[in-house]
Parts: structure tokens; C-alpha cells; sequence
């Protein structure tokens, strides 16, 4: 069994193809000063090939891929009609280089210059400038392009790196597979695969020299696992979980474009937690009905200074417009000693998770947070916005935190900036103190959102990411369940709207058990929205009640557990 | 010379849509169009520099234009990055 990195979902079986790029041979030969004029036309009309066959390539691709695939190849075009570039290669020419070499230095050269910057789309770019570089070369030298249009169906193609131009070829249905030595999860070999639904494991060693054509080979999109000359009992299980999962795929797609409900007909809701004003746009792909966490930090990272109020307020906008007048909960800056942020004076703590962080740091340099907040109500202006404050304990810091938005709403009227007057402001559930309180909180707060991470963690003293004591760090310890029982019930009780935004909201072992203590909206990462509708709409809240009474009786974590195994329904 | 200092407010900075973008906008112009970023003067018409150069969101940046529309193409260039490059 071989490991790699799993990009696109799925089981393939099928017959190893090695493709190999063919090396790029050619002689450097010196042009002589009266054949200088012929080898420029050479030269430009290789170009003009490219960007016609190129264009072909992208209209094809918009067909069986999609547009937004397409752009890549389009950006070849734009890439390689860049006048300085060709300018530095017919510079070269005219000094009586060979088309050939005088394009490969200046092409090599952008390509070292992408792969040394710091920055992993601008290093995803030397893949498409190697990809021009190749396929240039070959249309100068009159070396047809590998055609693997034609290869046959049960194919799982096995290489050392995808590149676009290969993949607009691919017919999906004849091929089972993808398997490369190199690209990781954003690499175009995944975004491509993804994008053809076809199973892909990236980064697998050496792979094309392991494998050979006509191996019989099993791969794993899920795990990442290789499995070559599997034995009929591997095939036969592969077979079934290969099945399974497109059944359940397609299952799942069936929810698309639904409203989420119980099987009783409650309405819920289940948005998305994303990190930047990109994600959005995936969370709307995916059919998120909104965002129940867009984590800001990203604008305060890897950078010198404070974002200003107009960078955030364009990234909030955005998202706000993304979603186009759907839900989207802000949370405000959660960021402490644990961070190494070079404009924020944080001093070193022995233990930044109890430290000085989230809303306690905001609260203690305002001006800081203020202009967070002075962002986030202009943004409001462009869509359906709630602030949401991280690890609140207390509601003294609700009120400082209101007080802070009726002064910041005070300003913008004066100054006749529009803005949502009715935003909604929040506390993020997180600590035990927050919870034991939730009764008091909720009549200071507009919602709840419960981020069961920190919360677990809090509550049962256990660090998440210290394997000695993961064991405590689990959802399902009757602690954890009374909190969030009290937690729900006491928003409830107030009329507020609560909802969920850790990993807890897309459990269906804990679904159930949400949905009887009467949980509003589930946040999940983009690619759960389907899973966490789906089983949601095999509850009635009757049935729920009557899991969640069974469970919560239990009294230790592994019979609620155990428990909740059986009765899981997806 | 004309020149005016800016941030880039873009969440993908002069990736490679954005980038296409500017380039195809100011191209137009006769005048030498520069970036000056992080010590470096990037011309502002090569596609290929532009993304070497890994402009991201929040960059302080320069832009300088010369020649004899140089006023008309900074404000071109000054006007397309304040409005984010044709970003969504």
C-alpha cells in the first residue's frame, strides 16, 4: 500500500497508464545574421498556434469542465502574450540564439523566479509556465502532443504531474483515476480532479516508476492510499465502498437546493464557517444557507501593520455580497499569546488559552477593535451581518462591547454612512463560565453561537492537541452534553436564535441531541452542508427527544457513546 | 513623471485574474508604467512580472507613470486597484 495526499473523493479501480511528457530535445544551434528575420517569424508563429490551439482547448473545456477551469488556460494565452517576455526572447533571436533555446532561458527564468516567491499560488504558476514552456517547445519542434483523449475506458492515469493542458483532454468517463508524484491539495492536478469528479491521490513517491502500464491498481480519494495488485478480496471490497459512495453522492445530491427540515417539518438552517471572502464563495457552491462563522484573523496575519478600516470593510463587504443577503456572523478578531502577530504588543504567556486573547485583548486596545467594529457596521449596509464576540465569560464585556457599537452607530449617523441600525450582536459560546451564565447572557445578547472546540476543551480541562489526554476531548462526556443542553435551552428561553459553529454541528451522533435541545443553525465546513441536511431530515424532534433523554442518562462517556453509534442515521 | 502611493485591497492581490485585469487596462497607454514594490521597479504591462513580483492584499505600492498620457494612465491604474481589480 502506498500513501499519498487525497485530493478528490472516491474509489478507483482500473489499468495503470503511465503518461510520460517526452523529453524536449533540441540542438542549440547558432542562427546565422541572414536567416535572423526567418527564425523571429518562426517564433511568432509558434506563438500564434499556441494561443489558437489554447483557445480551442479552454471553449472545449467550458463544455466538459467549466468555466471557471477554463480561465486557467485562458491565462496561458495572457501569459505567454506578455510583450516584455516575448520581447526578452526576440532580443535573444536577433544575438542568433535558436527559437527553441531563446525561449526556454526566458521561459525557465519566470519559472524560477515564481517557484522562489514565498507564496503558494504565485509557485503554483511555475507549473502553468512549465506547461507553456513544453508544449511551445513541442510546437516548434513539430512533436505531437500526448492524446490522452483517447485512452480507454477503466484508465487510471498514473504521472508525474498533471498539467492543465493534459487535463482538458481527459474524457471523464473512460478514466478511473489519477495518480501523481507531484501537487498537494490546491494544486491544479486537484482543482482539476475535483472538478471532473474523478477519484485523485497527489505526491505519491516515485509512483511512475513503480507502477507500469497495464498494472491492475486500486486508489483511494478519500485516504490517499494506492493499492497495487490487489488481491480479489480487495477488489471486491473497493467494488462495494467504490459503489457506496457514488450512491451516497448522489443521494446527498438530491439535497440540493432544499430547505433544511426535520422529517417533522421544523425548519432549520445550516451555513458554513470559512476563513476568507473566497470561501464564501464556495460556501454558496456548496449550498450553504449562510455563514455562521467567518473568522476575521486572516486580515490581521503575516502582516506589518493593523489592517486599515477599509481593508477589512471591502472583506466584509464582500462576503456580505457573496451571499446576497443571506446570513453571515462575523466573529471579531480571537487572537492571542499564542499568535506571533508583530503589531500587537502581546507579551509572552505561559498559558495564552487562559491569557489575555479574543475579546479581553480587543477590549484592552480599542482602538484596534473599534475599527474592527466600524468595518463590520459599514459592511452591514451590504447584506444580512451579526457581530459575534469570542470567549466572552461575563456579561459585563457584552455590555462594553454594545456600548463600543452605539457610539461607533452615533458617529456614522453623524457622518451620514449608511449601516444595518438593527445588526444583530452575539456571544460566542466557548467557556464554561459563558454557559453556567447563558441564562443571564442571553438577555444581553441578540444570539448565541456555540463553538464547541474551545469549549470542549475548556470545559473538560484537556488540550486538544496533546495526544496524552485526547482522550477527554470528546463531545460525548455527559459534561459537555449538559452544557450545551443548558446553553440552548436558556437561548431558547429568551427567544434568541442559537446555533452551533464547531465540528459538534456536523456529528450525526450529535445531531439528534441539537435538535432536541432545540438548536436553530448548524455551521459546517462547506463540503458537510449536504451530510449535516441530509441527517436532519431523518429526525422528527420527537424521536430526538427521546435519544437525547436516553443519552443524557447515561453516565459515562462510553455508553453515550457507544449509545449514540446505533442510533446514527445519515 | 506622475506617481501616486496606494494599498492593494484585493483579497488576491495581483494574482493572475486581477493581474490580467490591470495589465489588458493599462497597456493601452504609451507612457512606461512602473510599480514600485518592496525596492523593486515592476513594469506594470508585463503580466509575467507583475506575478513574480507577489503583490498580495494589504501591499504598500507605488505606482509611477511616464511619458506623454502619463497623467490619464495613473489615473487608470490608481482607479482600477482602488476598486479591486474587477474582483467580485
Amino acid at each position: 500500500m502506498l500513501k499519498g495526499i487525497p485530493v478528490s473523493d472516491g474509489i478507483g479501480i482500473g489499468t495503470v497508464r503511465i503518461i510520460k511528457n517526452k523529453e524536449v530535445k533540441f540542438d542549440d544551434r547558432v542562427i546565422p545574421e541572414n536567416e535572423i528575420e526567418s527564425e523571429l517569424g518562426r517564433f511568432h508563429s509558434a506563438v500564434d498556434v499556441f494561443c489558437e490551439r489554447t483557445k480551442k482547448m479552454a471553449e472545449e473545456m467550458e463544455q466538459s469542465v467549466n468555466p471557471k477551469e477554463a480561465e486557467i488556460i485562458k491565462g496561458h494565452i495572457q501569459m505567454i502574450s506578455d510583450p516584455f517576455m516575448i520581447g526578452q526572447i526576440e532580443d535573444q533571436i536577433k544575438n542568433g540564439t535558436c527559437a527553441e533555446k531563446a525561449a526556454e532561458n526566458t521561459l525557465n527564468q519566470f519559472i524560477e523566479m515564481f517557484s522562489a516567491v514565498d507564496d503558494e499560488l504565485t509557485q503554483q504558476r511555475a507549473t502553468d509556465v512549465s506547461d507553456i514552456k513544453k508544449r511551445l517547445l513541442r510546437i516548434l519542434l513539430g512533436i505531437e502532443e500526448i492524446d490522452l483523449g483517447s485512452l480507454p475506458a477503466g484508465t487510471i492515469i498514473v504521472t508525474k504531474d498533471l498539467t492543465p493542458s493534459m487535463t482538458t483532454e481527459i474524457k471523464k468517463e473512460n478514466i478511473n483515476g489519477i495518480v501523481t508524484e507531484k501537487g498537494g491539495i490546491t494544486s491544479h492536478s486537484a482543482i482539476l480532479s475535483r472538478a471532473l469528479e474523478i477519484p485523485a491521490v497527489l505526491s505519491v513517491p516515485e509512483i511512475t516508476k513503480i507502477l507500469k502500464d497495464g498494472d491492475s491498481v486500486i486508489i483511494d480519494g478519500k485516504e490517499g492510499e494506492v493499492l497495487s495488485d490487489p488481491t480479489d478480496a480487495d477488489r471486491q471490497k473497493y467494488e462495494k465502498a467504490r459503489v457506496d459512495f457514488l450512491k451516497e453522492k448522489e443521494y446527498l445530491n438530491t439535497f440540493i437546493g432544499k430547505d433544511t427540515m426535520t422529517e417533522d417539518g421544523y425548519h432549520k438552517e445550516v451555513f458554513c464557517n470559512i476563513g476568507t471572502p473566497k470561501d464564501a464563495v464556495t460556501a454558496v457552491q456548496k449550498d450553504g444557507e449562510g455563514i455562521g462563522l467567518f473568522r476575521t484573523e486572516f486580515l490581521f496575519m503575516d502582516r506589518k501593520t493593523a489592517p486599515t478600516e477599509e481593508d477589512q470593510f471591502n472583506a466584509y463587504k464582500k462576503v456580505a455580497e457573496t451571499l446576497g443577503g443571506r446570513t453571515v456572523i462575523i466573529r471579531t478578531l480571537d487572537i492571542g499569546g499564542d499568535k506571533d502577530i508583530p503589531y500587537m504588543e502581546q507579551s509572552k504567556e505561559d498559558n495564552p488559552f487562559l491569557g489575555y486573547r479574543a475579546v479581553r485583548y480587543c477590549l484592552g486596545d480599542k482602538e484596534l477593535y473599534k475599527t474592527q467594529l466600524r468595518a463590520i457596521l459599514r459592511a452591514s449596509a451590504f447584506g444580512s451581518i451579526w457581530v459575534m464576540v469570542p470567549m466572552v465569560t461575563n456579561v459585563y464585556e457584552m455590555r462594553q462591547v454594545r456600548g463600543i457599537v452605539e457610539r461607533i452607530k452615533t458617529k456614522l449617523d453623524k457622518e451620514g454612512i449608511p449601516y444595518d441600525r438593527n445588526i444583530k450582536v452575539g456571544a460566542m459560546i466557548e467557556t464554561p463560565a459563558a454557559s453556567l451564565i447563558s441564562d443571564i447572557l442571553a438577555k444581553e445578547c441578540d444570539f448565541f453561537s456555540i463553538g464547541t472546540n474551545d469549549l470542549i476543551q475548556y470545559t473538560m480541562c484537556a488540550d486538544r492537541g496533546n495526544a496524552d489526554v485526547a482522550y477527554l476531548y470528546k463531545p460525548y462526556y455527559p459534561a459537555v452534553l449538559r452544557s450545551l443542553k443548558t446553553i440552548i435551552e436558556n437561548g431558547k428561553k429568551e427567544g434568541i436564535s442559537v446555533g452551533m459553529c464547531g465540528e459538534g454541528a456536523r456529528d450525526p451522533m450529535l445531531i439528534p441531541l441539537l435538535l432536541a435541545f432545540g438548536l436553530d443553525d448548524f455551521s459546517v465546513t462547506p463540503t458537510s452542508v449536504l451530510s449535516t441536511r441530509s441527517c436532519i431530515s431523518k429526525w422528527t424532534l420527537e424521536e430526538a427527544r427521546e435519544v437525547a433523554n436516553k443519552a443524557m442518562s447515561l453516565p459515562t462517556y462510553m455508553e453515550v457513546e457507544e449509545y449514540l453509534k446505533g442510533i446514527v442515521r445519515k | 513623471m506622475v506617481s501616486k502611493q496606494l494599498t492593494v485591497t484585493n483579497s488576491q492581490g495581483f494574482h493572475m485574474r486581477p493581474a490580467t485585469v490591470f495589465v489588458n487596462a493599462v497597456s493601452k497607454y504609451k507612457s512606461n508604467i512602473t510599480i514600485k514594490f518592496n525596492g523593486n521597479d515592476v513594469n506594470a504591462k508585463s503580466l509575467m512580472n507583475l506575478i513574480a513580483a507577489c503583490i498580495k492584499f494589504g501591499s504598500n505600492i507605488e505606482v509611477v507613470a511616464e511619458g506623454e498620457d502619463e497623467e490619464a494612465a495613473l489615473a487608470e491604474a490608481v482607479q482600477l486597484i482602488e476598486a479591486g481589480l474587477g474582483e467580485e
